[in-house]
């Protein structure tokens, strides 16, 4: 078992440096000259229609007290019947951002939903355009958080706030359709906290230590790593300087840098 | 006076007379000291899906101790769980017996916690005044005036109230606080309310959840079982659920629909109400025991006399 955790220190800790000495390679070290792209690529940089999802995001646009009460099919007949098709779509692409949901709490960053991706394989849009608002200058299909925005409104205690209609849509109809993501993850990016905060290590630590540092909350982690392939992989060696006679050459038994 | 057979069932037929007349009029005189319009949570069950983030809002909000497996393993729901002093919530996987269109079987997940009863039975157990019913709905615990007794935990008909055993210094009998601090600011949430992604728990007056729940049964009634668990349990309930299996399966106590404290209270203010009851008994024991005394005195006389 202790050879066992050394091993897996070594494993990781090895990872680790990679890592570190893959980031730390930047090409203006590696070339002594600055590549013609860097200039472009830099840290600010945002996509153009990523920006644009990001402003509409953040909109927090007039609540619509009332809603025309339509039947559900009735609604998918009226919608076919006035020809909406994904052609009629002006966001493709929306990024799931509402101050309304992010001033609660945010463990989750938001989930980007692809519009006409949706529309178009699911080919009816009072699927999620349930109800359209009483104000016949209303656009027809408004977006969500027109109608869903703060939770648990004393006037409108059936209505469920955006939160909840947004997972509440989206996981239901992939459980309905079995398609698509029902857990965290499979949607959101989880924020991982800011590990400065918790990592501590001395000047200058040994790849050891680091590792030693890594399986101090993430042990379990380790333990994942040493049942699978990354670590348990072996075979000949022919073409491995100094090794070329070995048959079980492998990370758990041969291979050097396993910290 | 002298106390023959008949003389005794005089005074007995009068005592429980008395007795029984006292008992009615306090009977009568019970009063419910629940809060008129207290605050509330409807858990609809159809609507968790298990995601156990109220289990983690919950231990966050209250600085508790982290969990031995952490909250988004799935592997906890292989066991039957209850609340304990380190956990005021938890979220058990039951099964419906239903199956769903790809022969799944198809899991409810229920909440547990403190359901903050409108009568609560530790209210009236706690001697020490510790535990208080508030305004908003709270069942509060303040542990400084806790003296360890535990009435609470025998009393609570869900079983809900835990304490620090391992604690030998400053025990403290821990349950779900109902977020007291949060939900008295203005548009404050419980901590697990605020978090669910679902909306499986509605915050909201107690009076208007109650509506908002006989109106979801009466619109889908195919879908609910004709029931909401807390309207009426332990003489109504600040939280309230729905379902779609009934409830005796999820293992919901079956709690009479009346308030625990009445039954109690009752005996207990009517028995000892002005210390009638104790002063009567030591009168009577008092009374015999004067009787008794005089005739052996007149014995002892008449044999004095006699020798």
């Amino acid at each position: 078992m202790k050879n066992k955790n050394i091993k897996t220190i070594l494993l990781v800790s090895f990872s680790f440096v990679l890592v570190l000495s893959i980031t730390s390679a930047t090409p203006q070290s590696a070339y002594g000259a600055k590549t013609p792209k860097a200039d472009d690529v830099s840290d600010n940089w945002i996509a153009e229609d990523q920006a644009k999802a990001s402003k509409r995001a953040a909109e927090v646009v007039p609540f619509v007290d009332k809603v025309v009460d339509e039947c559900r099919l009735f609604r998918q007949q009226k919608l076919r019947k006035m020809k909406l098709s994904v052609n009629d779509i002006d966001n493709s692409y929306f990024l799931l951002d509402s101050p309304i949901i992010n001033k609660e709490d945010d463990q989750y960053g938001p989930v980007r939903f692809m519009h006409s991706k949706h529309a178009a394989s699911v080919g009816d849009c009072s699927a999620c355009h349930h109800y359209r608002p009483a104000d016949e200058n209303a656009l027809e299909t408004t977006r969500c958080s027109a109608c869903h925005q703060e939770s648990f409104m004393s006037d409108h205690p059936e209505r469920v706030g955006l939160k909840a209609a947004y997972h509440l849509q989206c996981m239901g109809c992939h459980q309905e359709m079995a398609e698509g993501p029902v857990d965290c993850i499979g949607c959101h990016v989880k924020k991982v906290p800011d590990h400065a905060d918790f990592v501590k290590l001395g000047v200058n630590p040994g790849a050891i230590e680091v590792t030693k540092e890594c399986l101090r909350c993430h042990a379990n982690a380790g333990e994942d790593m040493l049942s699978s392939v990354h670590w348990l992989w072996e075979g000949p060696s022919p073409y491995t300087l100094c090794k070329e006679k070995k048959i079980n050459h492998g990370k758990r038994s041969t291979a050097i840098n396993n910290y | 006076m002298e106390l023959n057979r008949r003389g005794f069932f005089k005074v007995m037929g009068a005592t429980s007379a008395l007795l029984s007349a006292g008992m009615g009029k306090a009977r009568a005189a019970w009063v419910s000291k629940a809060p008129p319009d207290p605050y509330g949570c409807l858990v609809d069950l159809t609507r968790c899906v298990g995601c156990r983030k109220c289990e983690e809002a919950c231990n966050d909000a209250n600085s508790l101790p982290p969990p031995d497996i952490p909250f988004d393993d799935p592997v906890v729901f292989e066991t039957d769980r209850r609340p304990d002093e380190k956990t005021y919530t938890i979220v058990n996987r039951h099964s419906s017996g239903k199956i769903d269109d790809r022969d799944k079987l198809v899991p409810v997940f229920t909440k547990v916690q403190c359901m903050h009863c409108q009568d609560p039975a530790c209210v009236s157990a706690c001697i020490a005044g510790a535990l208080t019913k508030k305004e908003n709905g709270t069942v509060h615990y303040d542990a400084g005036r806790c003296i360890g007794c535990r009435y609470c935990m025998v009393a609570c008909p869900f079983e809900i109230p835990a304490y620090e055993y391992t604690n030998p210094i400053t025990p403290k009998v821990q349950k779900c606080t109902f977020c007291f601090d949060r939900i008295i600011r203005e548009g404050g949430k419980p901590a697990c309310v605020a978090v669910c992604p679902v909306e499986a728990i509605t915050f909201g007056k107690r009076n208007i959840l109650l509506v908002l729940a006989k109106n979801k049964i009466s619109d889908l009634p195919a879908k609910y079982i004709q029931h909401i668990y807390g309207e009426h349990e332990a003489g109504g309930t600040s939280w309230m659920y729905i379902s779609d299996t009934p409830f005796e399966k999820l293992g919901f106590t079956k709690v009479i629909p009346e308030p625990i404290p009445r039954l109690s209270e009752t005996v207990q203010h009517s028995l000892f109400s002005y210390l009638w009851s104790p002063a009567l008994l030591y009168g009577l024991l008092g009374g015999i025991m004067w009787t008794t005394n005089k005739a052996k005195n007149k014995d002892k006389g008449g044999s004095d006399a006699s020798s």
